[in-house]
């Protein structure tokens, strides 16, 4: 019995509660059938693809461990390949020595803290930044003149047009 | 004479973690700016993790992980 990884991408035009019944029906259902017995299972969610595919930006992911015979192995593979509701999936060999996989809720949660940890870092040095240009603009608006009133504009316009009429 | 001391140290030998493709964020890492592998000159990377890192990170394109080429938009 060798130890195999699935990982299989599911249409994004399905609810995630029924994502999750055809990874159950799909693809569990099929192993345990087969004779096999399943190590290790985690429902990703929705993600993003890195490039489109069958025109779709985003998926379902799904993760498994199991072990089976690996005569079985191109059977299952067949009837896998004839599923409309499965974009994409991959077996892959896992070493006897490994460690089981982490769930990716715990690893999700633990880069959004990162993430977090370095907006707080950034913040501070922000508000030095506008510090500093509140100061360079409160100066120039010191040096630059006071702009006329509009009062002044018009009494100076009457002057100049009663001069040049009178000249005329 | 006393032996010569390495240059590069393996990150993977470092934190004693194979490549993985399941983690696309550390594999992101060693691919270029324009999304291919970069050659063990420039990652300084063991040539058994090396080997190991071309695979997976093939494994992650085919999932969708990572992209073979970099788009423009």
């Amino acid at each position: 019995m060798q130890k195999y990884e699935i990982m299989a991408i599911v249409k994004n035009s399905l609810d995630e509660i029924t994502a999750k019944k055809v990874c159950q029906t799909q693809i569990l259902d099929k192993i345990k059938k087969l004779g096999g017995n399943i190590s290790f299972e985690d429902f990703w969610g929705e993600r993003g693809f890195a490039y489109k595919i069958n025109k779709q930006t985003w998926g379902y992911y799904f993760l498994a461990q199991f072990e089976l015979d690996g005569a079985n192995l191109s059977e299952m593979k067949q009837e896998l390949n004839l599923e409309k509701e499965l974009v994409r999936f991959l077996i892959s060999k896992v070493e006897k020595n490994a460690a089981t996989p982490r769930k990716y809720s715990e690893i999700k949660a633990e880069y959004e803290a990162q993430e977090k940890k370095k907006q707080v870092e950034n913040t501070p040095k922000e508000e030095k930044k506008s510090t500093r240009r509140e100061k360079l603009t409160t100066i120039k608006e010191k040096e630059s003149s006071p702009s006329p009133k509009k009062d002044d504009v018009d009494k100076k316009l009457d002057d100049i047009i009663s001069q040049s009429s009178e000249g005329i | 004479m006393p032996p010569r001391p390495k240059k590069f140290i393996c990150t993977f030998c470092k934190n004693t973690q194979s490549p993985n493709y399941k983690d696309p964020k550390t594999l992101a890492q060693f691919i270029t700016y324009y999304r291919s592998i970069q050659s063990r000159f420039y990652t300084g990377v063991c040539l058994k993790h090396q080997k190991k890192l071309a695979t997976e990170i093939k494994k992650a394109r085919i999932m969708g992980l990572l992209p073979s080429v970099r788009y423009e938009k």
